[in-house]
């Protein structure tokens, strides 16, 4: 997992040296921005449309961190009937429950019901191509 | 005599073991098999390197050949894969990761297993801090462990075996450590060969319990100065270090079993070209030379029909080198003398011994000119192949349509550190 982005600030020549050059530290380093926790960070692939609704698109890369605890509103991975899906965690204070996003309530899991359901990791950024 | 052990305070050894290794990786993106029979082979799908708790208990061995549990395998429905080493060795960086986070001083000894020391942890915190370990490796990345503490290394081991069959996967040996090694069987000790226990055996010695009780001259005379080290380390004294830095590798091979069987020198040039190629490759990663190359080549042992042939040559080479042109060409002369015609062929291989450092090996008058030019040429090589991916720059008679190739048939395809081959999730 490395990404950098070359950083360019003159070229080299002759003349009076740019006063900016003592300020370059390194190449701009994507991993710093999206990875906080490497040994914990997977990057996943998904395929589907039912995760629009938050902003995620068939194709896109998801960075998913295990070492998180999810909050309500966090978008999570969960393992679900044998499957890993994508989700939205609810929490309110009687229980929680993943949904798909949409605000169709029908659709969502009970986890108190539901214990077999493992929350496998929280979804941190979504990378997705215009 | 009786030996009390002897608890040097400040000793404290950990060694975590992740549990089936490779089948935990392949249950990491595929839950279905969670709770199920999964075996994993080695390459070429020939033995059974890795089994599930649920795959133990149908009685698949360690090391079997696959076709030997193939109906064992159908009866029970167990889920078989190929090894998938790309992402076997990103998740066993991961672990390490993490494990160094615990403990500065750590030796990675093999890619599930590694030793901390952890003697700045309070005796009575220990399992806690164990559980710690356990827990964060799980829940960061999936893989169960098991951790075993003591003062010794050899006696980490002993209690890794108890933390197994432990509920909470950690154990620590730092009280009736009798009571635990008198259950113990001398061939289980870490560092008991077949042969030592053999020895152990014959005189009666079959516990660890026994075995730390021995007479410290018999040892001495019996055994060697390893087996002298195991009874001293069982006694509570700690004699084996950690080896925490990276100690450079005496000697590379690379051999690989064929999908299937070839009997054309030909084609077993190519795959023996194909080895030169990438054992010169990692000796050059790690700026080192070769002094000889030993060529190995086989048939199936298990072919019932077919006669068995197995042979192997090593050629001394004049000059230390890494250059592949050199290796390729004393590797094929060191083929043709062995190959013989009418066999069918499973297995080829080419190891490289009495490692140098490049560094350190001195000029030979002979050294001609054209060896600072063909190390330039190298350099480019690895350069181009690191770049554009293994192998986009080659030679000729590594073959370009390898049909020998390795047979991978439940290859899972899931390399967490290539985009290529990311895990997917249809949503």
């Amino acid at each position: 997992m490395k990404l950098t982005t070359p950083f360019y600030l003159h070229k080299v020549g002759a003349g009076f040296p740019s006063p900016a050059t003592d300020y370059i530290e390194d190449d701009l380093d994507l991993n710093t921005h999206l990875i906080t926790n490497a040994p914990a960070t997977f990057i996943i692939r998904v395929q589907g449309k039912s995760m629009r609704e938050v902003g995620i698109y068939d194709g896109d890369l998801l960075i998913v961190d295990k070492s998180i605890n999810p909050k309500s509103f966090s978008t999570v991975i969960a393992n679900v009937n044998e499957e890993l899906v994508v989700k939205t965690l609810i929490k309110e204070k009687e229980s929680s429950y993943l949904t798909s996003g949409s605000k169709n309530i029908t659709n969502k899991i009970n986890l108190s019901e539901n214990p077999e359901v493992i929350i496998w990791g929280v979804v941190t950024y979504v990378i997705h191509k215009l | 005599m009786s030996y009390t052990s002897y608890n040097k305070k400040n000793n404290n050894i950990a060694l975590i073991d992740c549990n089936s290794f490779y089948v935990s990786c392949e249950r990491l993106f595929n839950p279905k098999i969670t709770n199920k029979p999964v075996i994993v082979l080695s390459n070429n799908d020939g033995c059974v390197i890795s089994r599930s708790e649920e795959a133990k208990k149908l009685g698949i061995k360690m090391g079997e050949p696959y076709f030997k549990v193939k109906d064992l395998v159908k009866k029970n429905s167990v889920h078989v894969f190929s090894s998938n080493y790309a992402l076997y060795g990103d998740i066993s960086r991961r672990v390490m990761k993490i494990l160094k986070e615990f403990s500065d001083k750590m030796e990675i000894y093999s890619i599930d297993e590694a030793f901390i020391n952890l003697s700045f942890v309070e005796n009575e915190r220990l399992d806690e801090f164990g559980k710690e370990i356990r827990a964060r490796i799980l829940k960061w990345t999936g893989i169960p462990t098991s951790i075993g503490i003591a003062n010794t290394k050899t006696l980490s081991k002993v209690a890794n075996h108890i933390a197994k069959k432990n509920k909470t996967g950690v154990m620590v040996l730092n009280k009736d450590i009798d009571e635990e090694l008198k259950k113990f069987h001398v061939f289980d000790i870490w560092g008991v060969g077949k042969q030592l226990s053999k020895l152990y055996i014959k005189n009666s010695i079959d516990t660890a319990y026994k075995l730390k009780n021995i007479s410290s001259t018999w040892v001495k005379k019996n055994t060697n100065v390893l087996g002298a080290k195991t009874v001293m380390e069982l006694r509570g004294i700690p004699c084996v270090d950690l080896e925490t830095h990276e100690s450079k590798r005496k000697s590379c091979c690379v051999s690989r079993s064929f999908g299937k069987k070839v009997e054309n020198i030909e084609k077993l040039k190519e795959s023996v070209t194909t080895h030169c190629l990438s054992a010169a490759e990692k000796i050059r990663a790690d700026d080192q030379l070769t002094k000889s190359v030993t060529v190995f080549i086989r048939t199936s042992p298990f072919d019932k029909y077919r006669e068995y042939y197995s042979n192997s040559i090593t050629i001394d080479l004049p000059i230390a080198t890494s250059n592949s042109i050199e290796l390729i060409r004393a590797a094929t002369e060191g083929l043709k003398t062995i190959y013989k015609y009418g066999f069918f062929y499973q297995k080829t291989g080419i190891i490289l011994s009495n490692l140098s450092d490049a560094k350190k090996e001195e000029f030979n008058l002979l050294t001609p000119l054209l060896e600072t030019k063909s190390k330039s040429l190298m350099k480019a090589i690895d350069y181009t192949n690191i770049k554009y991916g293994r192998n986009a720059i080659s030679v000729v008679q590594a073959g370009i349509n390898n049909s020998w190739k390795t047979r991978r048939e439940h290859f899972s395809r899931i390399d967490t550190a290539s985009f290529e081959d990311l895990p997917t999730l249809k949503i």
